[in-house]
């Protein structure tokens, strides 16, 4: 994945191979995948067609759907079957504009979600009703998994910001934790590394900085120092590294 | 509640409890936590860990009777080798009565060299939470002298890992298969966002993380709080550190507040 350069455009390179890879792959229509869906500036990064990019104009005009829920409470929303009255209820009116206006029977939308924080929502739609195999399920919920976390990378770049001053250096920042584009970048966050989350909340009391902010100044440590993401948030657990609001 | 019991009063108060927090609108997390400290009381192991399988696969620890830096290193581990992923792969108990032993070093070397660096625990053993065909994760329980559990406190156990499995799953998962996912996802990130939180209390605190978790906790449980709500208030900053701990219980470190 082309992800490591630091222009705007990214997201929708991600957010499109990403859809991409669940139309490919899973038993839906079609994706589409929208941003800061819980707060008022909101944006569909890319969806596969225009019915997906309808589903997300319906929503966020009527402000509710399953995309919103998903967003707002943080859990998968699964609708397999949206003539059914139970699933109906939790959204009439969006529910309504759906069979008036598309042939949608069926929305998966998972949040991207990283403890507190909702980057996002990858919306799933198919014409008939039913619901994904177990297995097509685990591979959805991987993908969401793995758009949170490039797209939380994405967000904490440290290069994003060091461009100007470290120029193209790309080749060397990927053979480091601290670069998006590492796999040790997916490995220190997935998997359970607690000592990464308990780090980021160490240091957003520090700085008194969100905790994607957080997040993001651990990685600029470790890139800066050419070390791995979860050794530096070992030595800011064990007391040995501390940051200031002056560190830059 | 601190008077001294046997253990069929024990064993009786542990299922009337997790019962009653089946019952109501509860947080999974706070459910876990609560079986796996049962589960170390009736079982009288040392320490136990609750591992739950995530969307690729992966073991990662949900709960655990305590959070130090050497058992979650051991849990780690436990992801990728050892009796606890052997257990998960397998849907059936797995136990290692001595971990110093010849054959369980040679079925688990990595992990049996940790543990004999740290002298901790002697022997462990891993039930699966089970839910028809389909394996949820592992209860894991370690005791510091080598031994076999008995037939019964296996059965217990085993009982314990199913009220677990049943706390997963939820009335509705009865209907959908798919909420089981949905349960296991939302379990997940909360642990995320109470590990940030503890994070926030050790550093407002300047507490240990075992001891920022138990502050969380003792916070949490009389007030019937939702660990994971009272963790991301406190992420989000909708929640001041220092209102945890009422005037005159503050501990030795100086509150920044």
């Amino acid at each position: 994945l082309a992800i490591a350069a630091g222009d705007p455009d990214d997201e929708r390179g991600l957010a499109r191979q990403i859809c991409l890879a669940c139309v490919a792959g899973l038993d839906i229509d079609g994706a589409s995948l929208s941003l800061l869906t819980t707060t008022a500036s909101r944006q569909t990064l890319w969806a596969s067609d225009p019915v997906a990019e309808l589903l997300e104009d319906l929503q966020f005009s009527l402000n509710e759907g399953a995309c919103i829920q998903a967003a707002s409470s943080g859990v998968p929303v699964l609708v397999p079957d949206l003539a059914e009255g139970v699933e109906v209820a939790r959204w009439p009116v969006f529910a309504a504009a759906l069979a008036e206006r598309t042939e949608i029977r069926a929305v998966f939308a998972l949040p991207l979600q990283w403890g507190a924080t909702n980057l996002g929502v990858l919306d799933l739609y198919r014409r008939l009703p039913g619901e994904l195999s177990r297995s097509q399920w685990r591979d959805a919920l991987a993908t969401a998994e793995i758009a949170t976390l490039l797209m939380l990378g994405l967000h904490t770049d440290p290069r994003r910001n060091q461009v100007e001053t470290l120029g193209n250096d790309h080749t060397d920042g990927q053979l480091h934790d601290g670069g998006a584009g590492a796999s040790g970048w997916l490995d220190s966050l997935s998997g359970g590394r607690a000592e990464v989350h308990q780090a980021t909340g160490m240091v957003l009391v520090q700085l008194g900085v969100t905790s994607t902010e957080a997040l993001a100044r651990l990685r600029a440590h470790a890139f800066a120092h050419q070390r791995l993401l979860i050794d530096v948030a070992r030595d800011v657990v064990d007391r040995t590294l501390v940051f200031t609001k002056d560190d830059k | 509640v601190t008077k001294p019991a046997g253990r069929e009063e024990l064993l009786a108060r542990a299922f009337v409890s997790l019962a009653d927090t089946l019952v109501d609108d509860y947080d999974i997390i706070d459910l876990l936590d609560r079986l796996v400290g049962y589960s170390v009381e009736l079982l009288a192991a040392t320490a136990a860990g609750l591992m739950l399988a995530d969307a690729r696969g992966q073991l990662r620890l949900v709960a655990s009777t305590t959070e130090t830096a050497d058992f979650l290193e051991v849990m780690q581990l436990q992801a990728e080798e050892g009796p606890c992923v052997d257990c998960f792969s397998t849907g059936t108990a797995v136990s290692a009565p001595d971990l110093t032993s010849a054959s369980a070093a040679q079925r688990w070397p990595r992990f049996t060299a940790i543990i004999s660096g740290r002298q901790t625990y002697a022997s462990a053993h891993a039930l699966p939470l089970r839910l028809r065909d389909q394996t949820l994760g592992s209860l894991n329980l370690f005791h510091p002298a080598p031994g076999a559990l008995p037939a019964a406190d296996l059965t217990l156990g085993q009982a314990l890992a199913d009220v677990a499995t049943i706390g997963i799953l939820q009335e509705r998962a009865i209907r959908r298969g798919e909420v089981v996912n949905e349960q296991l996802q939302t379990a997940l990130t909360n642990r995320t966002i109470i590990e940030q939180a503890k994070g926030v209390l050790a550093e407002h605190f300047q507490l240990d993380m075992d001891h920022a978790f138990e502050l969380l906790r003792g916070y949490a449980r009389p007030r019937q709080l939702r660990l994971a709500e009272l963790a991301r208030e406190l992420v989000t900053r909708q929640l001041d550190p220092g209102e945890l701990i009422s005037p005159r219980q503050k501990p030795g470190g100086k509150p920044t507040k």
